[in-house]
């Protein structure tokens, strides 16, 4: 990680030096300094001015001075003093950030990753929670599964308990009903059959009453006495 | 009337008719009486009657036995009226006989039967029942249509039925 650091830091200073040196060649003040210098090496004047840019030729001898100015800077290789100001800068830059930027960094970064672990740490507990629970709430359903297959189990234990109840004390009403209906047809039929006893016996009763007294005479009831008396001597 | 009250009452007859010495027609006479009262409702209630005055009960009895039995018989029945026992005259008849049948070492036979029976019938009767109950009888004959025929004695307690209406329910009961 360290090492990775220092590559970053190292690589991010060379693209600073070489950015400034770049932009020195580039300058609009390199540009004038390189055409005044050229053009007093040139035409020997002490100053460009407009007057001295009359002329076509001096027109295009300026020109030809911008372009060698515009090509003098090598855009790779910077300027000595650049890389010393660049290098100076870098050192300066890195030892700052050795100083205070790499320990900040880096106890940043460790910060981050303890709390990345303790995330870590705190997801896998979380997950094992969360697992417990899912293996709670799995065993409670379970269980709630089991629990409600025995309600139901005992349900319809229950209501087939009940029909079976039901269905012997129907049988049993039945039974009865039928024997009550049988006992009434029994009852009703041994009334009619007395009843048709008494009326034949009251006939017949009748009858042998009305021919009784019919013979009864005195004749009759005297028999009648003798025989009583011979019955009554006889025991 | 308590049992107490009836053999009082009877005593008190069988004392008196055996002072009169006709101590035998007045039982007899007596018993008579009870079953003529037994057939009769409306003379029966007209005896028992309170509200009827007890002269005008007394002088009924008079006037229907008159002549008819002996003057003690009707002093006693009209006593017994006069005293308010018109509904017991036929306990204490029958306490009188039974009373007089043991003072003559005998028990009292009563023989419900539809017609009078013979002398000659008794007779042969009395014999019969000495012969079936070892005892000598005196025999009270009632005439009781609801016989129809044959006889029905009752000495004490025991019974000996022989009458066609029993043989008739007999009959009706077979059915």
């Amino acid at each position: 990680m360290k090492k990775r650091l220092i590559i970053a830091s190292t690589l991010t200073g060379l693209l600073l030096v070489f950015g400034m040196v770049g932009s020195a060649a580039a300058s609009g003040e390199s540009l004038g300094k390189c055409s005044v210098d050229e053009y007093a090496e040139k035409f020997g004047a002490a100053e460009l001015t407009p007057e001295n840019i009359s002329d076509e030729e001096s027109i295009e001898a300026i020109g030809e001075i911008f372009d060698g100015c515009i090509e003098a800077p090598s855009p790779i290789i910077p300027e000595i003093n650049e890389v010393i100001w660049g290098g100076g800068a870098f050192v300066v830059l890195l030892a700052l950030m050795l100083w205070k930027g790499f320990p900040a960094v880096q106890r940043i970064m460790n910060e981050r990753s303890e709390k990345i672990a303790s995330d870590l740490d705190e997801a896998d507990k979380a997950k094992t929670d969360a697992q417990a629970v899912k293996s709670q709430y799995e065993a409670e359903l379970a269980d709630a599964k089991s629990a409600a297959a025995a309600v139901i189990e005992e349900a319809r234990q229950q209501a087939e308990v009940l029909r079976s109840d039901l269905q012997a004390r129907a049988e049993t009403e039945i039974s009865e009903m039928k024997a009550q209906a049988a006992s009434d047809i029994e009852a009703a039929r041994e009334r009619a059959m007395g009843d048709l006893q008494s009326e034949v016996a009251d006939i017949v009763v009748g009858a042998a009453e009305r021919v009784v007294e019919a013979n009864l005479d005195a004749e009759a009831q005297a028999r009648l006495i003798d025989n009583y008396i011979n019955q009554v001597g006889s025991n | 009337m308590a049992d107490d009250k009836i053999n009082s009452y009877a005593q008190a007859i069988l004392a008196v008719s055996a002072a009169e010495g006709n101590g035998t027609q007045v039982e007899d006479e007596l018993h008579r009486f009870a079953q003529l009262l037994e057939g009769e409702d409306e003379l029966k209630t007209t005896l028992s009657d309170s509200s009827v005055p007890a002269a005008r009960r007394q002088q009924i009895v008079e006037d229907l036995l008159d002549g008819q039995v002996t003057q003690t018989t009707v002093a006693l029945i009209s006593m017994l009226v006069a005293a308010g026992k018109g509904t017991d005259i036929k306990n204490i008849a029958k306490q009188v006989a039974d009373l007089a049948a043991e003072t003559r070492g005998k028990a009292v036979a009563e023989v419900f039967s539809v017609v009078e029976l013979t002398d000659d019938q008794q007779s042969r009767l009395a014999t019969a029942l000495k012969s079936a109950t070892g005892k000598d009888v005196e025999m009270k004959v009632i005439i009781d249509e609801s016989v129809m025929g044959g006889l029905l004695v009752q000495i004490e307690d025991e019974v000996i039925d022989g009458t066609v209406r029993t043989r008739l329910k007999q009959l009706r009961e077979a059915f």
